[in-house]
């Protein structure tokens, strides 16, 4: 990441946005179209899988020819889907839980104790954001042909690992929020280490965390590169299943099941606005 | 205390350094040494020192191919990236509006919703019966539905798509970081709105825009899900291939060769990245 990113997040506290002066008219206007344009080509795919899920018809058609729920029934009726659900939210579940743990170590370490090479450990804290997710997961796969590990503790260390750096950038961003007194007052007033950290500093990082949880758990149940390789019989996710699917045939079920997903995703991503603030986390 | 708050701090950092050794750099160094082993149709693999798998690689005009459309499409991603990107970061990074929360959340949205649900919009839009052609037809701009799905156009499109956050983030870290007087400088030492984005914005931001376009390269060389669902078989990148390689034809030490590959072209990437930047900080 960026090694100027604290200085740009401390220069966005401190000044108010403010528009170029130098910024013209029409050049202000047309800014102004290719932005829309942009936010037009973001949403389009995902506005387009909504509708598609309510089309009554078998064909991927827009606009739509009428409304009907059968796609989201058909999505229910199907036991493979409705278990790679499940198992899905399983997994992201115990991901986040262990991400979150070891980032909240991590990056109170980090930020605590690590004053000098803390740029440098940060970064390397990030690696498996910058190592292609491919590799991670097909190193993975060679590893278990080498020492006996059950797949799914290797599915569930793959998970981890992607989560990892996106738990540490929610709590780092929280720490820094925390005036580090607070906790040397609590070991001064005769708290141990373990004692100030459990009633001192989590209360007051708590919104921070629980942003990592959700945060990972997202990054955990979107996941397909980790369950590509890693994935087996009974231990399918859902991005992996709707893959499988979709390389036979591509009907709107898939939309029904990806709208259920948007949903739920765009429900935990406000929960985490209103905790902390994108913005927070997107400085990392 | 300065010692046990050294202590702490190692202790802390402990389950990370353990998990990052044993289960990413233990096994991807030990995947990455494979490319040099001699493929066996028996044992898998075996341990001596070989460029056979190397030679095949570069050599075969199968794999060229492959190397070659990889880089293509990561470059137009990449390319792609950077022309929408810099234009909504630096919005982001400077406007006043009231709705700037909420355009970053849509912005990082989509990031959320993995990379299967975003293809498959894609997919929707792009298919010979989909949107797009429905669209055209309707205006009567074409008779027939254009073939858009399972071309390099439709894989560099959802890459761009799916990639877009990765370049927008540093980019928008660059841009927000600047000092705002610096463009006002500019602007009242006489210079245009173009003088001063080319002269002052631009420069500056580079670090966020080598950042972007390292990180999207790296990603989109490695993609697999994307362009098997939007290229079809007719655009095979090196994902696909190194897929293929462990999951069915079980050769292990060319698909490590094909991953060295993508990891010397990322280090290259990362090379030049941290020799500019330095260059600026110096």
């Amino acid at each position: 990441m960026p090694p100027d990113a604290p200085v740009a997040a401390a220069a966005i506290e401190r000044q108010a946005p403010v528009v170029a002066p130098a910024a013209g008219r029409a050049g202000r206007l047309a800014l102004g179209v290719a932005v829309t344009a942009i936010y037009v080509f973001l949403l389009a795919p995902v506005a387009i899988i909504v509708f598609s899920s309510f089309n009554p018809t078998e064909a991927n058609t827009f606009p739509p020819t009428g409304f009907s729920l059968r796609w989201y029934a058909k999505f229910l009726d199907s036991a493979g889907f409705v278990a790679a659900f499940r198992f899905s939210l399983w997994l992201a579940v115990v991901a986040a839980v262990a991400a979150t743990a070891i980032g909240f170590l991590t990056a109170h370490g980090l930020v605590r104790y690590w004053s000098r090479g803390r740029g440098i450990l940060q970064s390397l804290a990030m690696l498996p954001m910058m190592v292609p997710h491919l590799l991670i997961s097909i190193s993975l796969l060679l590893a278990l042909m080498v020492v006996p590990v059950p797949e799914l503790a290797a599915l569930i260390v793959g998970h981890v690992l992607i989560c990892l750096p996106f738990a540490i950038a929610c709590i780092v961003a929280s720490l820094e929020g925390v005036d580090a007194q607070l906790e040397l007052a609590a070991l001064t007033l005769g708290a141990s280490r373990l004692r100030a950290l459990w009633e001192v500093v989590i209360p007051l990082v708590a919104p921070g965390l629980l942003s990592a949880l959700l945060f990972t758990f997202m990054v955990s149940f979107g996941d397909v590169y980790i369950a590509l390789f890693l994935s087996g019989p009974g231990r399918t996710t859902l991005p992996i299943e709707i893959f499988a699917y979709m390389q036979w045939e591509s009907t709107p079920v898939v939309a029904a099941i990806t709208s259920i997903q948007i949903l739920l995703i765009i429900g935990l991503g406000l929960l985490i606005e209103r905790l902390v603030g994108l913005r927070t986390i997107m400085r990392v | 205390m300065v010692g046990e708050s050294a202590r702490s701090g190692r202790l802390l950092l402990a389950p990370i350094a353990v998990l990052y050794l044993i289960a990413l750099i233990a096994p991807i160094s030990f995947f990455l040494v494979m490319s040099v082993f001699r493929y066996s149709a028996l044992e898998l693999w075996v341990p001596t020192v070989t460029g056979e798998n190397f030679a095949r690689l570069l050599g075969e005009p199968y794999h060229r191919a492959i190397i070659v459309r990889t880089l293509k499409i990561a470059l137009l991603t990449t390319v792609g990236c950077l022309g929408l990107g810099y234009p909504l970061a630096w919005y982001l990074a400077r406007t006043a509006s009231v709705w700037r929360g909420l355009l970053m959340f849509l912005v990082i949205a989509p990031l959320m919703t993995g990379v299967i649900v975003r293809t498959y919009g894609w997919i929707v839009l792009l298919g010979s019966e989909g949107t797009v052609n429905t669209i055209l037809r309707g205006l009567g701009l074409v008779d027939r539905p254009l073939k858009i799905l399972h071309t390099e156009l439709a894989v560099v499109i959802a890459l761009v798509h799916i990639l877009l956050p990765y370049m927008v983030f540093p980019l928008f870290a660059a841009l927000a970081g600047q000092d705002p007087d610096l463009e006002r400088a500019a602007h009242t030492l006489g210079a245009g709105p173009a003088r001063t984005f080319l002269e002052v914005t631009l420069p500056l931001s580079r670090p966020g825009i080598l950042m972007g376009s390292a990180l999207v390269f790296t990603l989109t060389a490695g993609a697999v899900v994307t362009p098997a669902l939007m290229g079809g078989k007719d655009v095979q990148m090196l994902g696909q291939t190194i897929y293929e390689l462990t999951m069915s034809t079980l050769n292990w030490p060319l698909a490590s060769a094909v991953a060295f590959v993508l990891v010397l072209c990322q280090l290259a990437i990362l090379l030049v990245y941290f020799r500019i930047g330095r260059g600026r900080a110096a």
